[in-house]
């Protein structure tokens, strides 16, 4: 178990290393000079540039300026802002560093069960009007941009009702909005899963002898069918968590959440490469790392999975 | 539940709501209003930047400061005498201001304050630029001495600025004075742990992408402001800040471009809404080097003549803008009330490009109009009007920002839409530094000697009514002459709520939020 975590673990190093290099070329193939963009109003000043280049070690070779990245990166260092004058890249961000992880793992915490319990509740009144309307209600769910919902949302409940704060982060009344918001796809898209998953478990030979020996339809479905319905859905969670990172860049935004998503749309309008490479990098690990949580977990619950010899 | 119990909650209960309430009454004396992004910094040294002077504005001050009207009124000094010469400035300083530590405000704070902005190392943000014609200030910038030799403490109230060359407009410079004592006190980061001016409020906190917080400066030499404190709440969506406006979480709200347009058309914002040009001075520049029908004076006015400013303003800026008719803006010290009107005439313009010898355009070279691409709808309408009333064919083309300022600096670009924004509050600032033929500014490369003798020579008038003739007389010669075609300027758009006074928009950003009072 451990040995396969490790390796695993080890695994994610080229995938970051890709990821580092990428960002790098992508932001050397933007063009402009993000110094004559720094200096706004004084854009002629040459002496002030220059010295902005020097800070910057813009001013280096650019295979120079990579080693220094790819070294600044190994420890933790992201270099300086470019918006922030100065300042370093890790101070930036390091109070915006959790909140993006923290409302994923939020939103997947509140999608998960309901998303459950409203596929399994589908599946057992199947092709019944009540099917038919939550599978309506899902497709919604699915399909109505986040934006659109939380304009919606917070206009009734925040500023109509007043029952809720608008924007903002750190009381749990302020989480109540972005955290449903950001539940919702991921919680349909779960309930037809396990809807789907659960239909099939039904008609397996283990559950028409579970109700042959005359056990209870509750026993049947929550002890039998539900237990294997999960398995097939833990895999999900690892997509569903990445496409919750990426909505987050909406939902910060409209709620002022200030977190990593809405950092990187400000870093990337006011150009500030070094600020928006951290964040990409950032967002790649998390994303790596919560798979290889997803894939170890799975080897947790499905004991035919043989941990030491890898998934295959 | 038990009788007891259920008592005790309801004491509880009570009690909470009692609480909440006084922390409702406590919270309602805090103005709460919204910037778009955190500052780039918060000390007044390294400041250079918009949003960071929103801020620091009300917690620092210099000699002098601006007044809702543009006017110039004395802050920290009481008094300033030029010399003959205009070379020498004397400073008498306000007596008995007190800094947000409690110490008293004197001669060598401006002094530090100075020096500190041209110590290598010290990275002096815009405030430098202003220094840079004190005796002195070389040899301190190259690190050759530690004192600026110009600056002279005759007595603590008193200060002597000898400058290398006349500067009229040392005195309304705005400089942010800070108290000498902060930084040996708490290291190279002060700034993050303690407030050293002396303006209205103190700093408090800055929890970075959440909120700026100050306190009021009970000891205030303009006397004590009558709300506790001032909440500069981080939004950047224009839609979250009218949400929050709409559901009572900000008391006033400087609304970005997006926002400001929702809010112009909507009838309910009306009353609450304040509109104001931004000393920003927009025009179109024409390189006569780089084009050869620039030339001619009569190809000009037709360009400017074919501009329908009205439909403009209406169309592209949502009515979030104001018409220009010259180079100075309304707004800023040395405006024009009086300058003649700039109008839509097709049938003039039409005349004029066929005396030039271009009838419906007929005979003009390839023509360009080029700009980054957040400007391309703006671009788009010029050409798309130049071919309806002119006849002329212009081709647009968008360049990355930092590439075109590179090309317009040069000099290279013909044919463009530009705005400058001022950095100071008088008007030399746009006369100088846009159309004086020595400025790198002067992008459309425009010369005319009898101009750069008007403003060589309104640099020298301390007198401001006496300057402002010159710029007047300098901004004739610039409309007579159509060096440039005035274009709508955008405007700052806020929202007040009705139980806010004594604060408002001027054409530089908020007012002074000193005599803020919220009922």
């Amino acid at each position: 178990m451990l040995t396969y975590a490790m390796r695993r673990l080890l695994g994610l190093v080229p995938v970051l290393a890709v990821a580092v290099v990428l960002t790098f070329i992508a932001i050397q193939a933007i063009p402009g000079d993000p110094i004559l963009i720094m200096l706004s109003d004084q854009s002629a000043d040459k002496a002030l540039a220059a010295r902005l280049r020097a800070e910057y070690g813009l001013d280096l070779p650019l295979w120079q300026q990579f080693l220094n990245y790819i070294r600044g990166v190994a420890t933790g260092d992201f270099g300086k802002s470019f918006r922030f004058v100065g300042v370093p890249v890790i101070d930036v961000i390091k109070d915006a560093l959790m909140i993006s992880p923290v409302l994923a793992l939020a939103a997947t915490a509140l999608a998960v069960p309901v998303g459950v319990i409203v596929g399994v509740f589908a599946a057992l009144r199947r092709n019944s009007w009540a099917d038919t309307t939550v599978i309506l209600v899902l497709i919604a769910g699915i399909s109505i941009p986040n934006f659109a919902l939380s304009a919606f949302l917070v206009f009734i409940f925040a500023v109509k009702l007043g029952i809720v704060p608008v924007a903002g982060w750190g009381t749990l009344e302020q989480a109540v909005l972005p955290v449903t918001i950001l539940a919702v796809p991921p919680a349909a898209y779960i309930a037809r899963l396990s809807r789907t998953y659960m239909l099939e478990v039904l008609q397996q030979d283990y559950i028409r002898t579970a109700r042959a020996k005359g056990l209870s339809r509750r026993l049947v479905v929550y002890r039998h069918a539900l237990r294997n319905t999960l398995v097939p859905l833990l895999t999900t969670i690892g997509i569903i968590f990445g496409g919750l990172l990426s909505a987050a860049f909406v939902v910060e935004t409209i709620f002022n959440i200030p977190g990593l998503g809405r950092m990187a749309i400000q870093a990337i309008f006011s150009r500030d490469y070094p600020v928006t490479m951290a964040i990409v990098l950032l967002f790649t690990a998390f994303y790596a790392l919560i798979n290889l949580l997803v894939d170890v977990l799975y080897g947790v619950i499905d004991p035919r999975i043989r941990l030491g010899g890898g998934p295959t | 539940m038990t009788k007891l119990a259920m008592l005790n909650s309801r004491a509880v209960l009570i009690g909470l709501a009692a609480a909440l309430a006084l922390a409702g009454a406590v919270e309602a004396k805090t103005f709460r209003t919204n910037i778009r992004a955190d500052p780039a910094m918060m000390d007044p040294i390294t400041y250079s930047e918009i949003v960071a002077g929103d801020v620091l504005d009300n917690i620092y001050e210099g000699f002098s400061e601006v007044a809702d009207d543009g006017s110039i009124v004395p802050a920290l000094a009481t008094k300033w005498e030029a010399s003959a010469d205009n070379k020498t400035w004397r400073f008498t300083l306000r007596r008995g201001v007190k800094f947000h530590s409690g110490r008293e405000f004197t001669a060598k704070d401006v002094k530090f304050t100075m020096e500190t902005l041209m110590t290598p190392g010290m990275k002096g943000g815009l405030t430098t630029t202003y220094l840079k014609k004190i005796v002195g200030a070389d040899a301190l910038q190259k690190g050759e001495t530690k004192e600026l030799a110009g600056v002279k403490i005759v007595d603590p109230y008193t200060v002597d600025i000898n400058l290398v060359e006349a500067d009229v407009l040392f005195p309304i410079y705005p400089f942010y004075f800070m108290d000498a004592a902060i930084p040996a006190e708490h290291g190279a980061d002060w700034w993050s742990k303690a407030s050293a001016g002396t303006g209205p409020f103190k700093f408090v906190h800055w929890k970075r992408g959440v909120e700026i917080k100050l306190d009021a400066h009970k000891d205030y030499w303009g006397g004590a402001p009558t709300i506790d404190g001032v909440q500069f709440l981080i939004v950047p969506s224009g839609d979250t800040v009218l949400s929050m406006y709409d559901a009572g979480a900000l008391d006033f709200s400087f609304l970005p471009e997006l926002a400001m347009r929702r809010a112009l058309k909507d009838p309910r914002y009306a009353k609450e809404l304040i509109s104001v040009p931004r000393a920003q001075s927009r025009y179109m520049g024409m390189n006569q080097n780089l084009y050869a029908p620039f030339k001619d004076k009569r190809v000009r006015e037709a360009i400017s003549a074919a501009l329908d400013r009205d439909a403009m303003i209406k169309g592209l800026f949502n009515d979030a803008g104001f018409p220009l008719h010259g180079v100075i803006t309304p707004g800023v010290a040395g405006y024009n009330p009086n300058i003649a009107k700039v109008g839509f005439d097709p049938a003039r313009a039409k005349k004029l490009l066929a005396e030039a010898g271009y009838p419906d355009g007929k005979g003009m070279p390839p023509l360009e109009i080029s700009n980054p691409p957040d400007f391309k709808d703006e671009i788009t309408y010029y050409a798309n009007q130049l071919k309806r009333v002119l006849g002329i064919d212009v081709k647009v083309v968008t360049v990355e920002r930092a590439t075109f300022i590179k090309a317009m600096n040069a000099g290279e670009v013909p044919f463009f839409p530009w705005g400058w924004t001022a950095g100071y509050p008088d008007a030399n600032y746009y006369l100088s530094q846009m159309w004086h033929s020595k400025s790198p500014y002067n992008r459309a490369r425009y010369s005319n000697g009898q101009y750069d003798a008007l403003i060589d020579k309104a640099q020298t008038v301390a007198d401001p009514p006496a300057r402002f003739k010159l710029y007047h007389e300098a901004e004739k010669i610039l409309m007579d002459d159509w060096a440039t075609i005035p274009l709508p300027i955008p405007a700052q758009v806020a929202l007040r709520k009705p139980n806010v006074k004594n604060v408002t928009m001027t054409s530089y950003g908020y007012s002074s939020f000193h005599k803020i009072e919220i009922q």
